[in-house]
């Protein structure tokens, strides 16, 4: 039986053992990534967990209050709005998207003339700025001359205010909202339905099934792994939303009003941006982001638990 | 069954037409809109079609604001962006997918680990980050982010990597090149899509910013073309026109490039949920 020692060296061998070329290598071209995570990401996340319990305006050092930003947020009545409004839009939106991209792709997903057109029709918004759509989006809602009053008076319906009314303002977000994703969604069914099998659908045919049969009982079943996926990403999401908001609500390019009328229009992600940068309540804010990051969480497990119900993976 | 494929196609194209219709409709108002008089663009009963098209909304909102200012922020902004990620990501990417370094695995799980955290929380000591550094009211936090590997690049990429076969590594290695030299010579030579894709993506990204501009722009000299255009809206209050004009030629770059590669564009939508 060797000594202790002798069997010993051979560890303390490998310990000093030079890092090989290609290790070297892969440590220098992932060094980006490196850099990213510990400074941009790691550090970020651990100094806005201390801001949230901290009293911070980017002037003098944060400083230690324990859970008050937290007990504030709880009785802060715009918060509970911010937060109220953040599910409505969210439970409205997702829904109506995915429903909507489904059809559309399935109804794409065959040798259809002018395919391409289509696709083009339905990707333009995609690639719209938030800008942009806020101008397309007054050729339609403008309270005075737009397309959607013009036809509601000819149908001989009041005008409507649209994007300054407190019970429509945020129903006509989700639909512009709508109106912008859905094809880029309609573009990841459509890889989806890509890859569910020919043959399937023939064989359903010959047992007698119609259109809507082989909806619900071929593509759905086969296409709920991508539509998991897509509604557990959007929900953040959509969860996180900021930009559409920010810019739809902002009368005249007046920024103070984003989230009018009288804040019906308010969710977290803008609260937390005008508690933050306008007010430079820094640390407040950061404890809005980790009740949103906490929020999400909670609905991603919820997510994750529910899929086992309806989601379909082949064995 | 001829029937009912026939049935299937008519109840498709209703639907579709309809549903491009709706798409177009809004464009096509916005678009007449930009060519119209303000009292056309405000007549009531509404007026359609401008008579005649005034073309020089166009010119005249270009001459008459900063709007070459904000297109050439956009324009740095977008192209620093898109060279970082292309040899960032694909750098990276290129690491995870061919060569063996220590904690290799766990450092790609923290990089699946961190698209789970929402972008949220990291916001407000990022922005004091680069307070400190001096860069705030810079263009630099806006492309800065993209040289350091974002993990959508880094994913497409590696898939990309992961597809081609070792022998050729093994050959690039026989001929006396380093892994960087193989990654250079051999791997990106051979995944020309996914870099386009990946070009495409950053572009549309970058060009439509809204939030990163918003955070970090105060002077207006430095501002994008999204938020410029937007910061433009209370002084041209009454002349309307203008800024659907403004606002329709800040789309006409991305639009351009849209149309001739809409494959890539299709491509990255696609990827970006099959992950």
């Amino acid at each position: 039986m060797p000594k202790l020692v002798d069997r010993v060296k051979p560890l303390k061998n490998r310990k000093r053992k030079k890092l090989s070329a290609e290790g070297r290598w892969g440590f220098l071209m992932v060094s980006p990534y490196l850099i990213q995570f510990v400074v941009f990401l790691s550090f970020p996340l651990a100094a806005s967990l201390y801001f949230s319990f901290s009293k911070y305006d980017m002037l003098n050092a944060p400083k230690w209050i324990g859970v008050e930003n937290y007990t504030t947020l709880i009785q802060d009545p715009v918060f509970h709005k911010a937060l109220w409004n953040t599910f409505y839009f969210t439970i409205l939106f997702v829904p109506a998207q995915t429903i909507l991209a489904l059809v559309l792709a399935v109804a794409l997903n065959q040798s259809l003339k002018g395919l391409k057109f289509f696709r083009i029709a339905h990707f333009i918004p995609v690639i719209c700025s938030w800008t942009v759509v806020l101008y397309v989006a007054d050729a339609i809602l403008n309270p005075r001359f737009g397309l959607a009053n013009t036809i509601l008076v000819k149908l001989g319906n009041n005008p409507q205010p649209w994007l300054s009314d407190e019970a429509l303002i945020i129903p006509v977000l989700v639909a512009v909202a709508v109106w912008k994703g859905v094809g880029y969604m309609m573009i990841i069914f459509l890889a989806g339905l890509q890859n569910v099998p020919e043959d399937l659908y023939e064989a359903a045919e010959i047992e007698g099934a119609g259109v809507w049969k082989k909806f619900r009982h071929v593509t759905v079943p086969l296409i709920s792994g991508t539509t998991f996926l897509v509604l557990v990403l959007t929900t953040i999401t959509t969860f996180q939303s900021f930009e559409q908001i920010y810019v739809m609500t902002s009368h005249l390019g007046d920024v103070t009003s984003a989230g009018g009328p009288n804040n019906a229009s308010m969710v977290l992600m803008l609260y937390l941006f005008q508690q933050g940068f306008s007010f430079l309540k820094m640390g407040y804010a950061s404890a809005i982001a980790w009740v949103l990051f906490i929020i999400l969480f909670g609905i991603t497990m919820i997510q994750l638990k529910l899929q086992k119900k309806w989601v379909y993976y082949e064995k | 069954m001829f029937n009912r494929s026939k049935k299937r196609k008519a109840i498709s194209y209703t639907v579709i037409l309809f549903s491009s219709l709706l798409m177009l409709t809004p464009l096509v108002s916005a678009a007449l809109n930009s060519l119209k008089s303000y009292k056309e663009y405000t007549a009531i009963p509404v007026q359609w079609i401008p008579n005649p098209f005034q073309w020089q909304n166009y010119i005249e909102v270009w001459k008459m604001t900063s709007m070459d200012t904000y297109a050439w922020n956009s324009f740095i902004v977008t192209v620093l962006s898109v060279i970082g990620a292309l040899l960032s990501c694909s750098m990276v990417a290129y690491a995870f997918a061919r060569l063996e370094f220590p904690f290799k695995n766990s450092l790609f799980v923290m990089v699946l680990g961190t698209l789970m955290i929402p972008p949220v929380v990291m916001i407000i000591p990022q922005f004091m980050i680069f307070n400190q550094l001096g860069l705030v009211d810079t263009l630099v936090p806006l492309w800065i982010l993209e040289w350091l590997a974002q993990p959508f690049g880094v994913f497409l990429m590696r898939q990309a990597f992961l597809a081609i076969p070792k022998e050729y590594d093994e050959a690039a290695k026989l001929d006396g090149c380093n892994p960087f030299q193989t990654f250079v010579k051999v791997y990106l030579p051979m995944c020309k899509p996914q870099l386009a894709t990946l070009t495409i993506f950053t572009f549309m990204t970058k060009w439509n910013e809204i939030m990163a501009p918003v955070i970090y722009l105060s002077s207006e000299d430095k501002f994008t073309l999204p938020i410029g255009i937007l910061s433009m809206s209370g002084a041209w209050f009454g002349q309307e026109q203008y800024l659907v004009a403004a606002a329709l030629m800040s789309l006409l770059p991305i639009l351009i490039v849209f149309l001739f590669a809409e494959k890539y564009f299709v491509k990255g939508a696609s990827s970006s949920g099959l992950k």
